[in-house]
């Protein structure tokens, strides 16, 4: 699953320490949802999508293989 | 699921690391210890003394919470439960097979309790590892 949160958080100028510190995680874990290393759950995703006030299906989208 | 008590792990506080760490120089202090003290010992119980010991060792570390417990780390967690359970089974299978091609028997004196339980969370603590030093490989 391929995810826009690296773009999200440049238009809203928000480090990725801002970001996990707004939804509750590590930076290393947004590091490693940004990274496509991690695929978030439901609850987490959504409260990213929160966040950045966008739909949640413009910041992650399914690929191909998923 | 989630609220069912029965099923939550509680996990240590941080700090327990510190004494998990404490298992791994213990036993080795501790045999050398009773070796004075009693020169007749056997080499294969104080080889289970230090298993024992260091089988605690991870064990603790196993059960110690990170400083951030979120969402990534949990799974990880029981990924690495559930890795470990596996490598485990695997090692110990390939042991009897050695055991069997060598010796002509499965069993050996060699798989005691305090041997598994030490395989089992050594494991398990090197899969948690692993996972996250492969999240944070490549940090931006």
């Amino acid at each position: 699953m391929k995810n826009t949160i690296k773009v999200e958080r440049a238009k809203k100028d928000m480090t990725q320490q801002d970001l996990a510190e707004k939804v509750q995680v590590s930076r290393q874990t947004i590091n490693s949802i940004e990274a496509g290393k991690y695929v978030p759950s439901t609850v987490l995703a959504l409260k990213i999508a929160r966040v950045f006030e966008t739909p949640l299906e413009e910041i992650f989208e399914l690929e191909d293989g998923d | 699921m989630k609220t069912n008590s029965i099923l939550n792990v509680p996990l240590l506080h941080p700090n327990w690391k510190k004494v998990g760490y404490l298992f791994f120089p213990l036993p080795v202090i501790l045999v050398i210890g009773i070796a004075f003290l009693n020169p007749g010992m056997e080499h294969n119980e104080s080889t289970q003394i230090i298993y024992g010991f260091w089988a605690i060792g991870f064990g603790i570390l196993n059960l110690t919470r990170e400083n951030v417990e979120d969402e990534m780390i949990k799974n990880f967690r029981q990924q690495a439960f559930q890795t470990g359970f596996f490598w485990l089974i695997l090692g110990l299978a390939t042991l009897m097979l050695i055991n069997y091609l060598w010796f002509g028997r499965f069993t050996s004196e060699l798989f005691t309790a305090y041997l598994v339980l030490f395989l089992l969370n050594a494991y398990i603590y090197g899969a948690f590892q692993y996972q996250k030093y492969l999240s944070s490989k490549s940090e931006n």
